[in-house]
């Protein structure tokens, strides 16, 4: 029939169209060229731009022309700067912002870099090589005086100075490079006590941390709070805690979690708080709270006992020092350590008050300590100056494990900080040496008390003193 | 073949009968009682109307008796005969059909003759053009999000000049014929209601693109009787699409456009009844394009079409019917003014260059295939029963980007745009305005790049790889309904004729998320809220998912509908009336798949409250014939009908909570009709007033500024799902239509339409929220507030010249006013005015707020709209051709427009309103510019 033949050629052309007339498919493939783009920019900057360090740049706002007029710098030659990223705003804690540090591993310094972005996480991943042209870019604070040395893309003047603005986001696009580098990022082993400003965007980490014992039952953010929370963190050191605080955005999704109570390592951006009067630690992710272990406990006095003492009750007064166990050695000069008394109370004081030596130098060292099933060992003692006149005139404290009993400049005495008296002491006042901690030694353990002074210099003639010697162990 | 054609089929004859069964069966149903009368002929008028060219005869044509109520349609075999007495003497026959050109005859009767007249043709109206203009049924503008709605296809095969008008010339305005929701009105295909439980509208795009095969429509309008259902307030559309109801012949299209799609290509071939009693009917279709008047939005839709029909004996028919109409479009976005003005009218947010290709993110995909199996009864020459099977299954889906850790990528977000520069805190940034006025000109559109280069970035394991930041998934809704329904139609006598049928549905509609493509992302994408922190799956928390995981929500809706309803009409010399009366009893549920963290247990798993609702229906009305030129018709109507499932549950897709107070809407509905009809003139005056109670509106957005109702959490910003709940609206106005055959050639038309569309209390409303839980319930003061979607007043006037040499010419001039835009209905809350503590706002002032919350009314305007065409005859074929111009002057003018949910306080509005430049202004829908739409036809 016609019709059926003109139906199979209709059909026929239908079929064709159906398959040639396609529109936009489900094709979401990641283009070939992807990429190239930013490669290119970046190629062109190594080979035309200079780079310069952290530090330099940092100095270049810092030693600016015109010294305290508190303004951004505006970078007028073709230089950049390479980092590493080290803070993420994966979680919402960090906002339109991150650091790079100068290295992946053992970094010394960091930049902050400000944008107008979100989630630069997914850009800028934490651990990327980051080049950031910075001609016509900005540096300098984003609030006067808070320390943070940022990159910014503009300038904004209040009656402070002047302070920097986030890149927009074609500044972004057309200074902020990456590499196609990832780097493991080996966060930096410190301690909160050691923590400073030199740190500030270096991803650290702390070991032995915990939150403060009265935030049990707490969460990253206290509600009641606009912005930022600070939790109090502590680390056991000897008989009491050091502590530091982290900071939370209001808008970190891990804002409601639950602080962990138990104690372990915490990693985290040394950050400054808002107004750069103190320092915080920032977390990227709750992932680096790794808090497994039981919480830690400082030293309680009750708790020890004294494995050796010496109170120097059987002192007899004016005669050399002749304790049994007792070292005591004169390496210059004639003069050695002395027993005294003095309102019933017996002691020990080393002199050079006309010793008519030029330079004395007097070891005094306790019996061996045995370290054999001990642990959490601390000595502790006391001591007093009179006379003294010049910081020169020393009182040092040594420890030694190869001293043979008698040879005393033949051992190895490695110096141990204790709290001495100082000529901002009040003469006879005897101070506390604090806890020494001597756990770290095995084998036999002995103290020396080693004092420098002059018999002719009487601005080196002073005396020191030292009571009741202590060795404690739990 | 002509032959086979005469023979008898299931045509339903005027003929008197006095059944006593029928009868009983009738008092039974109604109780009420009627007089019967066998009227005696003498004097007879019949005839026959064949095809001008063909000489086939052609049934159902209308013959009237001009200057009477005279009127009669033609039988399966092209014949007719008038069995009421025709007045004596001269007389005009005015005879018409859809598809034809109406003609007149003269006749003579004289007393006790008859008046055979066999010769009279009507030839086809060969332009045809409403059957292949784009009408924005073809472009689905509706939009899940957009509240905007379209009634056009319920009005495409009136004949009516107000509603052919509303169909071709208001549509493109969102008009909606009496300010009413196309849920008002019911599409039926062989008899099938398709309206979806979900939303009670008809999902058009499950048929376009079959244009030929849709032609035969039964069409009433408002609450006047159907014979297939009770029908909604703007009446019911029965598509006919069985075998042996289209004439043999086929048909080839061509259509080009640049309004929605820029190619169609349709075919479509039907057998006629064959020999041995079978039918065929068949049609596929295409159409596509890159983009229509909106930047990127695609048209990839197929369309298949097959029906068979086997003629069993005189009394049986078998009929099965397939529709097969798959089909993609690329959405286009609302927008604020900010960014009309600076990316102009085709502006879409939606899209971005990929690779040199223009892709968009959210493309509706619909395909949900009809099987059909219908049975026809011809139980005696008066009696029928029809009884179909339909079963419909498939899916529809809403792609869209989620951005779980990654930067919101709309172009278009607030934050991006000037406006949110000069509103800075510290005072107008001009800089920062000028450089996001720039980026924003000059890309503004989806980085499609980023979003990749983040998910690569997120893969790299160095460091602990990442979930994607960004993935494509899409919105699923997978229906499957199961219908099955009778319908009865007998005529008591040649007065009376009683329809029924009783219907059941059964639909599980499956609704998740589904990953389309995970854009380059190898670790997966996370099955958690980003913005909480919720699981959405509890028992598989803190899942990656891959591509066709299901993602975000899975549960499912079950639904039982069972209705019925029963008629009766009443024709008589002066008078036809009717009543009508139904009972629906519809149950839903909703199955909780996954158990969401923020609502535990059964709150989100597992079956949920089994809701019972059951509706009633009532309605009646009568045209009383003053003279044959003068009519009065009167209907009235009161309607109680379950919510959709959409306004019955809060947040389906996270829990199983009910809105408050669920309770059946109540709609009271009355309008009355003068219809003047001469030979030259036809009008209709039209007076309505319907009254809507107790409906529910649900909204999603976020919302910024809910002050006093959750300060607890010290939050005031969320995403918030709305539920307005007991709303009344009331709907008043007139309509008039108007047309004048001045000439034989030329026409002229006038329609207009003037309504008041308002809320006619204040509702309560309150939030709920993954966020917070719930709010307190207020109340909204809406009362008197207009109700959005359309121009509330409308105008139309045009002509149209029709050659006898087959061409012919038309323009309309369309004028639109009172269009308003939807209003926030939270900002009209006692939480706009209160702050936390629950005092008002210190700065407060009454006169201020009332200037911020007056409803924006858009400006008026003007939409001139031209088409024409011309056929040719060569040998057996047809060709046609067709071409409209639509908005010819480019006149640049809104739709529609809603006010965003955000600044939902005084204090955030007044903040916003007193920038340079408003940063949550309203978002608007623009009318097209000038757009050309050309067609051309073979027909065998």
């Amino acid at each position: 029939m016609k019709t059926n033949k003109f139906l199979k050629i209709v059909l026929g052309l239908m079929v064709t169209f159906a398959i040639v007339s396609c529109v936009q498919d489900d094709d979401y493939s990641v283009p070939s060229s992807m990429g190239n783009e930013e490669n290119t920019a970046l190629n062109n900057l190594l080979a035309t731009g200079t780079e310069v360090s952290m530090a330099e740049l940092k100095q270049m706002y810092l030693t600016e022309p015109d010294p305290g007029d508190n303004a951004a710098v505006l970078i007028e030659t073709n230089i950049y700067v390479k980092g590493y990223v080290s803070s993420s705003d994966k979680t919402g804690n960090f906002f339109k912002e991150f650091f790079i540090q100068d290295s992946p591993s053992n970094p010394t310094i960091a930049i902050k870099v400000i944008l107008n972005e979100v989630d630069t996480y997914n850009q800028f991943n934490f651990g990327r090589e980051v080049y950031v042209s910075l001609k016509d870019l900005y540096v300098g604070e984003e609030r006067i005086e808070n320390g943070v040395i940022t990159i910014g893309g503009g300038t904004e003047t209040d009656q402070y100075g002047t302070t920097v603005t986030s890149l927009g986001t074609i500044q972004t696009n057309s200074h902020v490079f990456r590499s196609t580098v990832t780097e493991e990022i080996v966060p930096l082993n410190l301690t909160f006590s050691q923590i400073n400003a030199s740190h500030v965007g270096l991803f650290v980490q702390v070991d032995n941390a915990e939150f403060a014992d009265n935030l049990i039952g707490k969460r990253y953010f206290d509600p009641s709070q606009d912005f930022d929370t600070k939790r109090t963190l502590q680390s056991c050191e000897g008989f009491s805690y050091s502590t530091f605080q982290l900071e939370t955005s209001s808008f970190a999704s891990f804002r409601d979690e639950l602080l962990p109570v138990k104690n372990g390592s915490i990693a985290a951006v040394v950050n400054k708080t808002y107004d750069g009067s103190g320092l915080v630690l920032a977390l990227n992710t709750t992932d680096d709270v790794m808090f497994n272990n039981d919480r830690c406990t400082p030293l309680d006095i009750n708790d020890f006992t004294v494995v050796a003492e010496e109170d120097f009750e059987t002192a007899v007064n004016n005669t050399n020092l002749d304790f049994p166990g007792w070292t005591n050695f004169a390496e210059a000069g004639g003069w050695v350590w002395r027993e005294k008394t003095f309102s019933g109370n017996g002691y020990t004081e080393f002199s050079t008050y006309n010793s008519g030596d030029a330079v004395n130098i007097a070891w005094l060292v306790t019996p061996g300590i045995d370290m054999s099933g001990l642990e959490n060992v601390f000595v502790n003692f006391e001591a007093a100056q009179h006379h003294l006149d010049s910081p020169d005139n020393t009182l040092e404290i040594f420890v030694s494990t190869d001293f043979d009993g008698s040879d005393v400049l033949g051992a190895t005495w490695e110096p141990v900080s204790a709290n001495l008296p100082s000529q901002a002491n009040s003469w006879y006042e005897f101070v506390d040496s604090g806890l020494i901690d001597i756990s770290a030694y095995s084998g036999t353990v002995y103290v020396a008390f080693k004092v420098t002074g002059s018999g002719t210099d009487t601005t080196l003639d002073g005396a020191y003193q030292i009571d009741n010697y202590k060795v404690l162990a739990n | 073949m002509q032959a086979l054609i005469n023979d008898k089929l299931t045509q339903i004859k005027l003929l008197t009968i006095n059944s006593s069964m029928k009868k009983s069966l009738f008092i039974f149903l109604f109780g009420i009682f009627s007089t019967i009368t066998a009227v005696a002929q003498e004097t007879v008028v019949k005839g026959s109307v064949t095809e001008a060219i063909s000489f086939e005869p052609i049934p159902s044509v209308t013959v009237t008796v001009e200057g009477t109520v005279l009127s009669v349609e033609t039988d399966e075999n092209g014949e007719f005969q008038f069995l009421e007495q025709v007045p004596l003497g001269e007389q005009v026959l005015h005879i018409s059909k859809s598809g034809y050109i109406s003609k007149r005859y003269p006749i003579v009767v004289n007393q006790g003759q008859t008046v055979n007249i066999t010769d009279m043709t009507l030839t086809k109206d060969v332009s045809e053009a409403d059957l292949f203009t784009i009408t924005l049924t073809d472009d689905e503008l509706d939009s899940d999000d957009s509240g905007l709605d379209n009634i056009s296809g319920l009005l495409q095969s009136s004949q009516d000049v107000f509603q052919r008008t509303a169909a071709f010339e208001f549509s493109s305005s969102f008009f909606k014929v009496r300010g009413l929701d196309s849920e008002n009105g019911s599409v039926l295909i062989n008899g099938i209601e398709m309206n979806k439980l979900y939303d009670g509208r008809p999902q058009w795009s499950d048929w376009g693109g079959l244009n030929d095969v849709l032609r035969n429509q039964e069409l009433t309008t408002g609450l006047q009787p159907s014979s297939y259902n009770f029908g909604g307030v703007l009446g019911t559309t029965n598509m006919i699409v069985r075998a042996s109801q289209y004439r043999e012949g086929g048909r080839v299209t061509y259509s080009s456009s640049n309004r929605s799609y820029t190619n169609r290509v349709m075919a479509s071939y039907a057998s006629g009844l064959l020999d041995g009693g079978w039918a065929f009917t068949f049609m596929a279709g295409r159409r596509w394009g890159n983009e229509g008047y909106q930047d990127s939005t695609l048209y990839d839709a197929n369309s298949f079409f097959a029906s068979v029909e086997k003629v069993i004996n005189e009394k049986h028919s078998l009929n099965f019917t397939s529709i097969y109409t798959p089909n993609r479009r690329g959405k286009s976005s609302p927008n604020t003014q900010e960014v009309y003005d600076l990316k102009g009218i085709r502006y879409n947010e939606y899209w971005g260059w990929l690779d040199g290709e223009k892709k968009n993110s959210r493309i509706k995909e619909v395909e949900e295939p009809i099987l059909m199996l219908n049975h026809y009864w011809d139980i005696n020459s008066k009696t029928s029963l029809n009884t179909n099977v339909g079963y419909q299954f498939g899916k529809i889906g809403n792609s869209r980007l989620d951005y779980a850790g990654g930067a919101n990528p709309s172009p278009a977000y607030y934050q991006n745009l000037p406006s949110y520069f000069l509103a800075d805190a510290d005072g107008p940034d001009y800089a920062g305005a000028y450089l996001a006025e720039q980026e924003f000109i000059n890309n503004g559109q989806i980085d499609w790049e980023r979003i990749l280069d983040a998910n690569l970035t997120n893969n790299i394991p160095v460091n602990g790889e990442e979930p994607g930041a960004y993935v494509l998934y899409e919105d699923r809704s997978d229906d499957t309904q199961f219908t099955v329904n009778s319908i009865f139609n007998t005529e008591i006598n040649e007065n009376i004729l009683v329809n029924a049928a009783v219907t059941y549905k059964n639909l599980k509609s499956e609704n998740f998320g589904e990953i389309l493509d995970l854009l380059g992302s190898t670790v997966g994408y996370l099955n958690v809220d980003s913005f909480d922190g919720y699981q959405y799956d509890n028992q598989n928390p803190d899942r990656l998912l891959g591509e066709g995981d299901k993602f975000r929500y899975n549960y499912n809706i079950l639904s039982d509908v069972i209705s019925g309803y029963a008629q009766a009409q009443f024709k008589y010399n002066k008078i036809d009336f009717y009543v009508s009366g139904s009972l629906t009893s519809t149950t839903y549920q909703r199955e909780g798949l996954w158990e969401h963290s923020a609502y535990p247990g059964n709150e989100s798993l597992g079956k949920g409250e089994k809701l019972n609702f059951t509706g009633i229906g009532a309605k009646g009305g009568f045209t009383y014939k003053i003279t044959g030129k003068h009519l009065i018709d009167v209907n009235a109507g009161y309607i109680t009908k379950a919510p959709t499932i959409r306004n019955t549950f809060s947040n389906s897709r996270e829990n199983n909570s009910i809105v408050d107070n669920i309770t059946e809407e109540k709609i009271t509905s009355a309008d009355i009709s003068y219809i003047f009809r001469s030979p030259i003139v036809k009008a209709k005056l039209t007076g309505f007033y319907s009254k809507i109670e107790d409906a529910n509106e649900i909204a999603f957005y976020y919302a910024d500024g809910i002050t006093g109702t959750i300060q607890q959490y010290n939050e005031t910003s969320a995403f918030v799902q709305e539920v307005l709940y007991g709303v009344d609206k009331k709907h008043i106005g007139g309509e008039l239509g108007l047309e004048a055959q001045v000439t034989p050639t030329i026409k002229l038309k006038g329609v207009a339409s003037v309504g008041q569309y308002t809320y006619d209390n204040n509702p309560n409303l309150y939030l709920t929220s993954s966020s917070f839980d719930r709010t307190r319930t207020f109340k909204s003061n809406l009362k008197d507030y207009k109700v959005a979607g359309g121009p509330q007043q409308a105008y139309s006037v045009g002509f149209e010249y029709r050659d006898p040499d087959y061409w012919w010419f038309g323009a309309t001039a369309n004028f639109f006013s009172n269009t308003y835009v939807d209003v926030s209905p939270i900002t009209r809350t006692e939480n706009f005015y209160q702050d936390s503590d629950g005092l008002p706002f210190n700065d407060y002032n009454e006169d201020i707020a009332r200037e911020l919350l007056k409803q924006e009314e858009f400006d008026d305007y003007m939409v001139v709209n031209l088409t024409g065409g011309k056929s040719w005859k060569i040998g057996d074929y047809y060709i046609g051709f067709f071409a409209s111009v639509n908005n010819l002057l480019d006149e640049v003018y809104k739709t529609g427009g809603f006010e965003q949910g955000r600044s939902a306080n005084y204090q955030q509005l007044l903040e916003d309103n007193s920038n340079p430049k408003r940063r949550f202004g309203p978002k608007y829908w623009y009318g097209r510019g000038t757009t050309y739409f050309l067609n051309v036809n073979f027909r065998f």
